[in-house]
């Protein structure tokens, strides 16, 4: 390994020793903002060389990685994302009774295990991220021990994830024993030269994509997503909802990109299945759903269901379909949950995650309450978010696709996706509640925290702006290229 | 060199931001600043373009700044780009220049209104909507502006929207232009679509080569077109929003009827008067239109008592002039009725606000009189824009282009006599409702009490105002022959050649208009008591109720559409459309239901759910 091929690492490098780092000066001394100061200036670190490397030739490192523009934008994302979560954990745990230290060491990890599978090439790297990911997951989501749900959230996740991870890990040993390999350029020469089907690959194949099924939270391996997403802090349930996500859905797109998935047509049907069945539960279990957080995981669902159909187009758009649509995801979700945590600082035991607490928001908080609607337009498709141009472009790669059957149930599901995001709109509007406190009584104005406030104006901002102005990003898609040739 | 374009509106809209997210927790000084400095230095700035443009002219007289590529899809990629030209440049000249007055003025106006920076935020959202109109370049961002318009005028004629008459007026005005606006966008798909761009030029420039004159779609286009326009423009026969559209302040008033809204419809034909050309018989039935509702807004306006609503009808009657000039393909003569106009109807409305203002929100005429010696200011300002727009010879602007338009009617190949007949009626109706609001607001006897007389905020923008609609006629010829200079601007009506007999129609012109001042004066001065009582006899008062109700257009439309549209939708409410309708939210919540129950919230289940998901997609790979 040159010194070279460590420059090209360095990013990674940089988000591995940050949770060290972080651990050293727990040891010298507890202090939340150190560990807060450490966490944003690593991630700082790592999104500029990030940047800096956009412009070097794409580099394959041993087997396992591949550090080409595709990486790194998916880097790009996954550390921004981590950058306002740990913004916004900041001002969450600050109002809350636990160590907050810790969060940010596992933030850190998680977030190096999600950007090593953005990367990866190979089974073994793509299984190391992924548990490096999970595994900080099931701490960070019950990380409210005190909180009944949260623990509750926690277990489930783990147990869940454990046995998906069962199901990856044995698809990987089905096939590794009957080809092999267990890179993905070598999969793919494989299936290319092999005539036939092997029902032992296949078996492994399907096994895999449960997994990622599961990670996905998409029909019907979504089950846990509205539990786990309820009992989660708020900014951890953004985490989960988008990074753990998109690096999936990265590797996807690196993973069959290598192989044609029409040459392989039952796989394809059953992923086709998988984004209907996913579109259409996702948006009718949030029709008479009372809990935001619930909202925001069913909607969660249907919108990986929206990402799977561009997926299946195939090609080019595709890539740069998924991945409009995904900047577009993190960046309202990241607000969504955001605004249910500067909500919840009010509340020591609970989230103010029932919608009866958002109800009259625009007379009390107007610009928390404009933030939401911002992001529930966008999520809705609304023209001039980043939500709208994301749907477009998902559309018109599915009709390039001549994928018609599942453009038109997208179609059809967002009309029932509008009914509920604009039922938290009209609450908001509605009059406020009647007030239990005395007439006359003096309540205090309860302040957001400074940061996560400027984390959600940039959010809303940058939603509108990319909603308005897409081209610069959609100019950075067009570059996106996979593989180191 | 004219890179600061998209600055012109710009200013607005970010004042219309800053006033709509901070509005509420600022200063009320900090309000009106930022509401009149945004459109002060939004004005500033077309002068100095202007001056930039005239002195150096771009090649082809315009210059086009794109700002970026919405998005691009296949064919379609619409931009966010302005377009200068001399029709945009003068058109914006307008918007700004009186809008600026009209926001100066507004500070007095609404010194004590609650609703301060709110009004100043919509206003601030109309300026740059309407700016953003006529400055596209395409037709998608002209349909932006187009419906932002709509929205502002909505918002502000609803303003005071604790009175719920206040709301009706509001909502009648969307609903009418609305009407109007849906004609305009199929006509806006119908030229996206056979001529391939949404760029004004080139979509000009591809009718010209695809179409030939009388084409059934350049006809198509052009009444579709023409649709819109009468409908933001207050024409027949969707001019019965405008009258009620007095419910807003009436600043609002002056912006609609002056700078804004209203001239839309003007701008879009003269904008798009290349597929008129292409369907002789459209631009036909623009002048008829033109002509029709100048008649009938000046037969409404005899009777008004309200002395808004005298002028929402002078206005519709105004535009019916310039949908008459367009008509005869007089486009020039058009935008400097246009010119003139919003410079005599701004200040009229203006001195009528603050007429009401003085005597303490009081609308009648016959409650006002006499006012000439108490409010002398407004007195001589009211009745500098009343000869303008009686159009009084010589010391007037309004003289130079109506008469413009009415000689052009005569002897544009389009035109005929007919049509210069109408504009001539029309111009003895104006001079007499014109004049009764003049006598009997300013002379006889005074009936008000004055309670407090206008301040300098809104004196200052009448003087200003009452200059230039006496002189504007002046720059009658640089006007015309800049206007000459728009890219694909074609001058159908007749040049400025001599024609026999043009003294002999001036003559009677100025007859006309000075007939109509002497029955006024006669009517309602000399003989003001058998005027009274004519209108207590039968026949007079059937006469006045029919002018006072605007025609019975209203009773009409309400006949023909509202209550069948009424009848019917109470008929069809139990049928089975509406089990469709139940049907589908009874299938959805259904299947909520059931779906539902699935997320039971116990692990053993979720975990049994993953492993059946995973046998049936086992199941469809190996079987398929």
């Amino acid at each position: 390994m040159s010194s070279f091929d460590l420059y090209t690492l360095s990013p990674l490098i940089v988000l591995c020793s940050a949770p060290v780092l972080v651990m050293l000066a727990i040891a010298v001394r507890r202090s939340h903002e150190t560990s807060v100061a450490i966490t944003l200036a690593s991630l700082g670190l790592a999104f500029v060389l990030v940047r800096q490397l956009g412009a070097e030739a794409p580099r394959q490192i041993t087997p396992l990685i591949v550090i080409d523009r595709f990486a790194l934008f998916y880097m790009a994302l996954i550390i921004a994302a981590a950058f306002v979560v740990a913004v916004q954990g900041y001002g969450y745990l600050k109002r809350r009774h636990v160590q907050p230290d810790e969060f940010y060491i596992l933030l850190l990890i998680a977030t190096a295990g999600a950007a090593a599978m953005a990367a990866s090439t190979h089974f073994a790297s793509f299984y190391l991220g992924l548990e490096c990911l999970s595994v900080s997951l099931y701490v960070m989501i019950g990380y409210l021990r005190e909180s009944p749900r949260s623990a509750e959230a926690g277990l489930k996740y783990l147990i869940l994830a454990a046995a998906s991870a069962a199901f990856l890990l044995f698809g990987m040993a089905l096939v590794y024993a009957q080809l092999g390999i267990l890179d993905f350029a070598g999969l793919a020469h494989a299936k290319a030269t092999q005539t036939g089907s092997d029902m032992i690959v296949v078996l492994g194949f399907v096994m895999m994509l449960v997994a990622v099924g599961f990670k996905l939270s998409v029909v019907p391996f979504h089950m846990w997503t509205p539990d786990v997403y309820e009992g989660a802090p708020a900014p951890v349930t953004g985490f989960v909802a988008t990074v753990s996500k998109a690096s999936v859905f990265a590797l996807l797109l690196r993973y069959f990109s290598a192989m044609d998935p029409h040459l392989y047509r039952p796989v394809y049907v059953a992923v086709a299945l998988t984004a209907v069945l996913s579109m259409l539960a996702g948006n009718l279990l949030a029709l008479r759903q009372d809990n935001v957080k619930r909202i925001l995981a069913y909607s969660s669902i249907a919108h990986l269901g929206y990402v799977l159909v561009a997926y299946l187009a195939g090609g080019p758009a595709a890539i740069q379909a998924v991945s409009y649509y995904l900047v577009a995801y993190f960046v309202t979700t990241l607000g969504a949950f955001g605004v249910v945590g500067t909500l919840s600082t009010r509340g020591e035991h609970r989230e103010m995650d029932s919608i009866d607490d958002y109800r009259g928001l625009f007379w009390t908080r107007p610009w928390l309450a404009t933030a939401f609607t911002v992001m529930l337009l966008s999520l809705a498709g609304i023209p001039l978010t980043a939500g709208f141009i994301a749907k477009f472009s998902v559309m018109s790669a599915g009709v390039g696709a001549d994928l018609a059957r599942l453009v038109i149930v997208l179609a059809l599901t967002s009309i029932i996706g509008l009914f509920y995001y604009l039922r938290i709109v009209a609450v908001m509007c509605a009059r406020p509640a009647q007030s239990t406190a005395p007439v006359g009584a003096y309540v205090p104005e309860e302040k957001a925290s400074r940061s996560g406030a400027l984390v959600l104006f940039a959010l809303t901002v940058t939603l509108v702006w990319i909603g308005v102005f897409p081209a610069p990003l959609i100019g950075i898609l067009k570059t996106l290229t996979l593989g180191a040739h | 060199m004219l890179n600061e374009l998209w600055l012109i509106p710009a200013l607005p809209l970010a004042g219309f931001l800053a006033l709509a997210f901070l509005g509420a927790r600022m200063p009320r000084g900090l309000a009106g600043f930022i509401g009149v400095g945004s459109v002060g230095l939004s004005a500033a700035l077309t002068i100095l373009i202007g001056l930039r443009f005239l002195g150096a002219p771009p090649p082809d007289n315009s210059y086009t700044q794109v700002l970026w590529t919405w998005f691009e899809v296949g064919k379609l990629s619409p931009q966010i780009a302005f377009c200068l030209d001399p029709l945009s440049l003068v058109m914006t000249f307008i918007v700004t220049g009186v809008g600026f007055l009209i926001h100066v003025y507004s500070l007095e106006y609404m010194r004590d209104d609650p609703g301060y920076a709110r009004f100043f935020a919509y206003m601030n959202l109309f300026v740059s909507s309407m700016l953003i109109l006529v400055l596209a370049d395409n037709l998608l961002l002209l349909y932006l502006g187009w419906e932002g318009v709509g929205l502002c005028s909505y918002l502000l004629i609803g303003f005071w929207y604790s009175d719920p008459a206040n709301c009706r007026a509001a909502s009648k005005a969307f609903i009418v232009t609305r009407v109007g606006d849906t004609a305009m966008a199929i006509g806006l798909f119908l030229l996206a679509t056979h001529l391939g761009s949404l760029n004004i030029h080139t979509v000009m420039e591809q009718a010209q080569v695809q179409w030939a004159v009388g084409a059934p779609l350049a006809v198509a286009a052009a009444a579709l077109l023409l649709g819109g326009a009468v409908g933001k423009s207050g024409q027949l026969p969707l001019q019965v929003w405008l009258p009620d559209a007095m419910a807003g302040p009436t600043p609002v008033s002056a912006l609609i009827h002056a700078a804004t809204m209203v001239t839309a419809g003007v701008y879009l034909i003269a904008r798009t008067h290349v597929i008129f050309e292409l369907a002789p018989s459209v631009q036909g039935l623009v002048a008829a239109v033109g002509a029709l509702t100048l008649l009938i807004a000046g037969i409404s306006a005899l009777a008004q008592r309200d002395i808004k609503r005298i002028l929402a009808y002078s206005t519709i009657s105004q535009i019916g002039y310039m949908f008459l000039a367009l008509g005869v393909g007089a486009w020039s003569a058009a935008i400097f009725h246009f010119f003139t106009h919003a410079f005599f109807k701004a200040l009229l409305f203006m001195a009528a606000g603050a007429i009401i203002v003085s005597l303490h929100h009081e609308q009648d005429i016959f409650k006002m009189g006499g006012l000439r010696k108490q409010l002398p200011a407004v007195f001589w300002t009211f009745l500098a824009g009343a000869l303008s727009l009686v159009a009084f010879p010589f010391i007037s602007s309004g003289f130079y282009s109506k008469d413009e338009i009415l000689m052009l009617a005569w002897y544009s190949p389009q035109g005929g006599w007919h049509l210069w007949l109408a504009g001539l009626t029309g111009a003895v109706l104006t001079s007499v409702y014109t004049f009764r609001a003049v006598f009997i607001v300013f002379f006889g006897e005074s009936n008000g009490h004055v309670t407090s007389k206008p301040g300098s905020m809104m004196t200052v923008p009448l003087w200003i105002l009452a200059g230039l609609a006496t002189l504007a006629g002046l720059v009658q010829t640089p006007i015309t022959h800049l206007l000459e200079r728009t890219p694909l601007w074609s001058e159908t009506a007749g040049e400025q050649t001599a024609h026999t007999g043009e003294l002999g129609l001036q003559v009677a012109a100025i007859a006309a208009g000075l007939l109509g001042i002497y029955i006024a004066w006669s009517r309602f001065v000399v003989h003001r008591d058998s005027t009274r009582e004519w209108t207590e006899t039968a026949a007079g008062a059937k006469l006045c109720a029919l002018s006072a109700s605007g025609c019975g257009f209203d009773w009409l439309y309400d006949m023909l559409f509202v209550r069948p549209f009424i009848t019917a939708a109470n008929f069809c409410k139990k049928d089975f459309t509406g089990a469709i309708d139940t049907a589908i939210v009874s299938v959805n919540m259904g299947l909520n239901y059931a779906l539902h129950a699935s997320q039971s919230g116990r692990i053993r289940w979720y975990a049994t759910a993953m492993a059946i998901g995973a046998a049936i997609t086992l199941a469809i790979v190996i079987l398929l």
